[in-house]
């Protein structure tokens, strides 16, 4: 085991670093459509925040031209054009498996395809809204049976692909190879790394989860446990059970959440756990306890009963901050 | 929502389905036993089924597009609820969806009608596509089996079919099938090929008659129809047109599209993405009545709105620019600004392209030699792009 991050598949009782909570609970802002005559007006205030912005889109194209880049490694070329693709036309590129990379808040692909010999690899560049969508996207792609390498926020090298995920990047390399390629693709990848420049950190709830039997953690990005009330969060699967944990922007907003949640299960129980909390047997997420704890919610679900998961969730809320 | 007075009828009749093995009593047991359930939803929904063409599969008109969900209590609920028709793909999310589906489908495998895709290109690729697809389903077949994303007659070959037919003969498939973003090139090459069972096409509402003149041919050869693509993708928030989402919500729009696809009978089924219980309840009330004229009229608007604004990135556009515009590029620019909010990524392609392109101003022309046979005010939304981004 070589990382810090092999937690999230395996737990080994390593805390990653702490960093600033960044789940958000809404999607990217969005600009509204032009409505009537104010246009003009619509269209300065753009312009203005444009100038920006393009300054931003710079600095985040910048490094995806630069790691989709068949020189990272010595004698390697690069065949055919690059490819750049935006949400518009992934599908294109990935067919239907696009839309799981544009419900995570895809800004575009930059890729090439490198040559060696009889061998060729390809590399594909994801730019995400912000680098949480990154790990997202990247844990909706990892192979849960492998490890968790400290590559950017999180990678794996497998025999014929990799992937890993920095700042705001996410990374798929493949080879045409039905051998291990792995050593190649850890070089291509090793040096992608060191041309991303960012934020290395996974998101700091990883570390919320409790270790015991953790088998793995991901990010949802809307309709976390399959509730609409639950946009966005991260959702950790157990030997037995999974947990959650979402953010609102407000304790007012978590608990209007958690009420409407109430609701939806009917006869749910009051339940102990940090601010407030419910207990349910639901005939889908079997043993279930929700709670909040002051802006967050989260809680225990699919364990054989609801005290079961009252307990877990419980352990659950002690590491989630005040704050 | 309408009582399943025809499931019930069913049930007490004593019958089966149409085809006898699509649906265990078991499952029928189980559809009404919400009372705690994750859902509000506490009916029996109503549910229709059409034959998949020449299959002989009774297929639900509403099936379950498994690619983007992520909690498998919505699959699991969906299929006790009766909805028999489920649709993966190797490729999503590098294996992890078939594996999800696999598991929130096990207890009724035998009910329900799996169908998964390869984007494999050799025969070699394919059948190990193939195996794993089975392993990660827990599934020793499946019903239909794809090829995925074939949009071109050269991204197939004999070999590909002659492998999907040496699959059906090992009894790892029962059917073949082909999946395409363009059923206008597609469909007419299957059907003088007569070369799979089912085609995979996106259909909705947004879409010319060319689409519904493929589907058409299709079904009228014996092809099973498969509809994705339903809700015209922008209807999810996320994705293009994302802006309308709430409104579209609210109206009831996105329950009209689904019953827009479904009103043709020449699809069979259709495969929604969803990924919540919300979602599934709503569409499952698409098989409880026709297509009203309220909801013609509700879409018709939506397309009246959208029309004048949106690109749909056909390359239709009639006519050149008399100043050289790559149009339909200019067009994709600010549909990220607009569409998407990526403001800066519209405004650097736009900056991209040559100095001579830049510097044109639409106003300035007297009358625009472009026309959009989709709708789209072309030297308005042009002129709209020069004011964002030049």
């Amino acid at each position: 085991m070589n990382s810090w991050l092999h937690r999230s598949v395996v737990a080994n009782g390593q805390t990653p670093s702490p960093g600033p909570p960044r789940l958000k609970t809404t999607p990217a802002a969005v600009h509204p459509l032009p409505q009537g005559g104010e246009g003009r007006a619509t269209g300065i205030g753009i312009t203005a925040l444009g100038l920006v912005l393009v300054a931003l889109a710079m600095a985040s194209a910048a490094p995806a031209a630069d790691v989709a880049d068949c020189d990272l490694v010595s004698g390697w070329e690069q065949k055919g054009a690059a490819r750049h693709f935006t949400p518009d036309n992934l599908y294109e590129y990935l067919d239907g498996a696009a839309e799981g990379y544009i419900l995570y808040g895809l800004v575009q692909m930059q890729g090439v395809t490198c040559q060696s010999g009889r061998h060729s690899i390809s590399i594909d560049v994801f730019v995400m809204n912000d680098a949480e969508a990154a790990y997202g996207v990247f844990t909706s792609n990892l192979d849960p049976h492998a490890p968790i390498e400290k590559l950017g926020m999180g990678g794996q090298v497998l025999l014929q692909r990799a992937l890993f995920c920095k700042d705001k990047y996410y990374l798929e390399l493949a080879v045409n190879s039905v051998n291990d390629r792995s050593a190649a693709l850890r070089a291509f990848v090793l040096e992608a790394e060191k041309r991303i420049p960012g934020r290395s950190t996974p998101p700091a709830a990883l570390s919320w989860f409790p270790d015991a039997k953790l088998a793995s953690v991901r990010l949802i990005p809307e309709s976390v446990l399959g509730l609409r009330l639950l946009k966005r969060g991260f959702v950790a699967h157990y030997e037995q059970g999974q947990a959650f944990v979402v953010v609102e922007d407000s304790p007012a907003s978590a608990a209007s959440v958690l009420s409407q949640l109430r609701q939806r299960f009917g006869d749910a129980g009051p339940a102990q756990v940090a601010d407030e909390a419910f207990q349910t047997d639901d005939q889908y997420l079997g043993g279930l306890c929700m709670f909040r704890k002051g802006r967050y919610l989260g809680g225990f679900a699919n364990m054989p009963d609801a005290k079961g998961a009252a307990t877990q969730a419980a352990a659950l809320a002690e590491h989630i901050p005040e704050k | 929502m309408k009582p399943n007075t025809s499931r019930r009828e069913f049930l007490h009749a004593g019958l089966t389905l149409p085809v006898a093995g699509l649906a265990s009593s078991a499952a029928f047991g189980k559809a009404t036993v919400l009372s705690r359930s994750s859902s509000p939803v506490a009916t029996t929904p109503k549910l229709t089924y059409r034959t998949l063409g020449k299959t002989g599969l009774k297929v639900t008109a509403v099936g379950f597009g498994c690619m983007i969900t992520s909690d498998a209590s919505v699959i699991e609920r969906a299929s006790d609820l009766g909805i028999n028709y489920f649709d993966t793909a190797r490729g999503y999310q590098h294996g992890n969806n078939e594996r999800m589906v696999g598991a929130a489908l096990k207890k009724r495998r035998k009910d329900l009608i799996l169908a998964s895709k390869s984007d494999g290109r050799t025969k070699a690729s394919l059948l190990a596509d193939l195996d794993t697809s089975l392993r990660e389903l827990g599934t020793d077949y499946l019903d239909v089996w794809f090829l995925h994303g074939r949009d071109r007659t050269s991204d197939v070959s004999d070999e590909m079919f002659e492998t999907q037919q040496l699959a059906k003969q090992q009894g790892k498939i029962r059917f073949t099938g082909l999946s395409t973003h363009k059923p206008t090139v597609m469909v007419p090459f299957l059907v003088e090929k007569r070369a799979v069972d089912v085609v995979l096409s996106i259909y909705n509402f947004t879409m010319d008659k060319g689409m519904t003149e493929a589907v058409e041919q299709a079904g009228n050869a014996g092809m099973g129809v498969v509809a994705m693509k339903v809700m015209a993708g922008g209807f999810r928030p996320g994705t293009p047109r994302h802006a309308f989402y709430p409104q579209l919500t609210r109206e009831g729009a996105l329950l009209a599209a689904l019953k827009w696809v479904l009103k043709n009978p020449q699809v069979n089924t259709t495969i929604p993405s969803m990924t919540d219980h919300d979602q599934l309840d709503e569409n499952l009330k698409a098989m409880a009545g026709p297509f009203t004229e309220t909801e013609e009229k509700l879409l018709a608007a939506h397309l009246e709105r959208i029309a004048p604004l949106y690109c749909r990135m056909c390359g239709d556009c009639e006519g050149t620019c008399a100043k050289g515009l790559p149009v339909a590029d200019l067009l994709r620019y600010l549909t990220y600004a607009e569409g998407y909010g990526q403001f800066a990524l519209g405004r650097e392609h736009f900056l991209a392209l040559p100095a001579e392109f830049t510097s044109v101003r639409c106003q300035n022309c007297l009358s625009c030699t472009v026309n959009c046979p989709c709708g789209v005010n072309v030297s308005s939304r042009l002129t709209r792009a020069q004011e964002l981004f030049a």
